[in-house]
């Protein structure tokens, strides 16, 4: 049984420089709690990564910070999540806790911890800001919509997502930077499904504009009663609406109507 | 490569991964010793600025061929020398196309490229290369002696026999070590750039130049009446526009470098060259600027210094290179200290061979024979009067003042000096100091 941390080495933007390339902010967090989890319980920390040699760099600092073990699954930088997710889950699979950074600092959205979770059946803490380690649990605060909060005991096997500040990556001592810079790293090749996939390209981004309501021409007889009629917002009815659904069909239907209003568009 | 002797992590420890920490950690690994290269920054070259002019002949010792893998902007096939009075300017240009072949004289090259190719080939020669960490201080034993190095790392005690300082100018190594006992402002100055953006096609009509031919242009006054110097360099599709400026003269006519560059950057003769460029990037380093005049002891027990560390810069006028002198102590130094471990005699004495290599080479050659040229170069006279009195000889030469005839060369050259303010004494001195200085 080990704590696992998933970590992502990111290019600084689609043709980067290697040079500036490394792990967001969250996942250095992920590595920080992964250890002090890891220490606290008796535990070994292995760090994972799925993505080209190049990586290895990030490797060898978790090394250095004091990462029992590293893996490079071997992939492309641009994985998508799902695959992504899929060949972590493979090496994360005896593991007591997967700790991984909220999401990466490329165009993370957070998909990838919870993925894992799926894949493994565990339960997933996500938006963590705070954990504690409180003798064999883990007592985690996750942050909610609307400023509020909700704490956590975490007990079983689980995966954790961390915001960046819940802890700063402890600086690796000269003689483990010295000993990672040599040290060999275990790389897997990502073959047991066969073809890796890639993430589809990015649709340009435009300015948000939702689509014109149509207002139908005002009816009142008198001119300031037209006037009323197409400024006055107490009585627009909105688009308000509550219904019970299973979630697939709910999900189906937030984006129809997301659709109809004018918030989203057909790609 | 040899095991360090027990209790010691390394052979040599190179302190910097600049050009000269490069060059030594290079040519102490091919000689077979352990070496750690330590840097401050995240990796090699990323804290680093300069002109950007690198003349590496001297890594035809070190890195054979060394142009088919290193990464350059652009060879440089023109040199010109710019002289600028208020509003007037006078070129001097030389161009030699055959500088933009094999084996090639200069390059403009950006220095996290640069730094960072030359330290790879460090560590494809086997050294140990640490970034992100500062050395704090020196280590000793009880008598005193040199015993390695300390850092800001948790446990960051590195222990060597030898330590290299290539920690750049200002070196608190050398400091620490009591090699550079004094640090006077008047031997320093502040070296600022801009890099401005231009499109290549643009930069290649505006300077005269083509595919990856570049231009090097150093400019005597242009500073606003602070001593000092200037200069322009191509890169691919950005110009290197910077000042180089006498520290106290800075300090004492309270202006701001970046007010100097605006102003170079209005100069008529400048403007046209970088009209509509977008600045990219703001730069501003130290550089020893006074020569031999300010070199510290190069060798103690356990310890040697090179490249600016060392004040080996060669800031004289017309040639701004550092890189070069920094490249060739840094591989002298880790040839002398490979040496004297493999001679078991890590003593002042048997680390002499660095000096040794120093006065026979170019390095301390080119610093003796121009040891006057900096004062000069950055002198009120040479500074504020010259650019004025050549712009107003040249001038006046040139200039057809029909129905008068032409005045003669002599009297023309009388009256400028004259009205520059120059004695007849001064101006006979200065070019004999000029004369001798530049050999
Ligand atoms: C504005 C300007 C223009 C110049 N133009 C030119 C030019 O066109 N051509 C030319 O040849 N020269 C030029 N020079 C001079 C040239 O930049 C230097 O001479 C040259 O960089 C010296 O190399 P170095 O390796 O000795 O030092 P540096 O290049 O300064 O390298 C020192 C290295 O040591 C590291 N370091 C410092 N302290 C520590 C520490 N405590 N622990 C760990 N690492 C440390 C630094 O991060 C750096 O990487 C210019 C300089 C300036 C400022």
């Amino acid at each position: 049984m080990t704590i696992t941390v998933c970590i992502k080495w990111v290019l600084p933007n689609r043709d980067g420089d290697e040079r500036f390339a490394g792990i967001s902010l969250a996942d250095q967090a992920a590595l920080e709690t992964g250890l002090r989890v890891a220490e606290a319980l008796n535990e070994s920390c292995t760090v994972i990564t799925v993505g080209p040699a190049a990586a290895e760099t990030s490797l060898r600092d978790a090394l250095a910070c004091g990462a029992h073990d590293v893996l490079r699954v071997d992939a492309p930088a641009d994985t998508d999540s799902a695959e992504t997710a899929r060949a972590l889950a493979t090496y994360c699979e005896h593991s007591r806790l997967v700790v991984c950074g909220d999401y990466s600092s490329d165009r993370g959205s957070g998909s990838v911890p919870a993925l894992v979770a799926a894949r493994l059946g565990r339960g997933q803490a996500l938006g963590l800001i705070d954990v504690q380690i409180v003798g064999e649990t883990l007592s985690v605060v996750r942050r909610l919509d609307g400023g509020r909060r909700e704490r956590l005991s975490v007990t079983g096997p689980a995966v954790l997502s961390v915001e960046g500040s819940v802890a700063r990556l402890r600086r690796a001592s000269l003689r483990a930077t010295l000993s990672a810079n040599d040290a060999i790293i275990d790389v897997v090749t990502n073959d047991a499904s066969g073809a890796i996939r890639r993430t589809p390209e990015a649709a340009p981004l435009r300015p948000y504009r939702p689509r014109a309501r149509v207002v139908p021409s005002p009816t009142g007889s008198s001119a300031l009663d037209r006037v009323r009629q197409i400024t006055d917002t107490s009585s627009s009815k909105g688009h308000g609406e509550t219904v019970v659904l299973e979630p697939g069909d709910a999900a189906n239907r937030i984006l129809e109507s997301l659709h109809t209003w004018g918030y989203v568009q057909e790609s | 490569m040899t095991a360090p002797a027990h209790d010691f992590d390394a052979d040599i420890i190179v302190v910097g991964a600049g050009p000269a920490g490069s060059c030594a950690a290079i040519a102490a690994a091919r000689a077979g010793k352990s070496v750690v290269l330590v840097e401050r920054g995240p990796f090699p070259g990323s804290k680093n600025m300069y002109g950007g002019v690198v003349y590496p002949r001297i890594l035809d010792e070190l890195i054979p061929s060394w142009w088919e893998t290193m990464p350059v902007q652009r060879w440089v096939v023109k040199r010109s020398t710019m002289l600028l009075s208020d509003t007037g300017a006078l070129n001097v240009d030389f161009r030699a196309n055959a500088w933009g072949a094999p084996p090639y004289n200069g390059a403009t090259a950006y220095r996290p490229d640069f730094d960072n190719w030359l330290a790879n080939h460090a560590v494809e020669a086997g050294a140990r290369l640490v970034c992100s960490t500062t050395v704090t201080g020196l280590l000793r034993d009880s008598t005193g002696r040199i015993q390695g190095v300390s850092t800001d790392r948790p446990d960051g005690d590195l222990r060597a026999p030898i330590v290299i300082a290539c920690d750049g100018v200002n070196s608190f190594l050398a400091k620490e070590s009591g090699l550079y006992p004094h640090t006077d402002a008047s031997n320093f100055t502040l070296g600022v750039k801009e890099t401005l953006a231009l499109p290549k096609h643009v930069i290649d009509e505006r300077f005269g130049v083509r595919d990856n031919q570049g231009v090097d242009i150093e400019i005597l006054g242009g500073t606003s009446g602070v001593n000092g110097g200037g200069f322009i360099y191509t890169n691919l599709d950005t110009v290197a526009l910077g000042v180089v400026l006498k520290l106290p003269k800075l300090a004492a006519q309270q202006k701001r470098p970046e007010q100097i560059i605006a102003e170079l950057k209005r100069h008529p003769a400048v403007a046209p060259l970088i009209e509509g460029a977008e600045v990219k990037e703001y730069s501003a380093h130290v550089i020893p600027e006074a020569g031999l005049e300010m070199m510290p002891t190069m060798v103690a027990d356990g310890m040697l210094v090179a490249g600016d560390a060392a004040a080996l810069c060669l800031a004289a006028g017309i040639w701004l290179e550092g890189v070069n002198f920094a490249m060739a102590s840094g591989m002298y130094a880790g040839q002398a200290a490979a040496e004297a471990i493999t001679k078991n005699d890590v003593s002042s004495r048997g680390l002499s061979g660095y000096t040794d290599r120093l006065e026979k080479t170019f390095v301390l050659r080119d610093h003796k024979k121009l040891r006057k040229v900096p004062h000069l170069v950055l002198s009120d006279r040479v500074q504020h009067k010259y650019p004025a009195f050549v712009a107003g000889v040249v001038e006046r030469v040139f200039r057809v003042d029909n129905p008068h005839p032409k005045p003669g060369v002599r009297r023309i050259v009388r009256e400028e000096r004259k009205k520059a303010g120059i004695g007849l004494l001064d101006l006979l001195r200065d070019g004999w100091t000029g004369m001798r200085g530049f050999g």
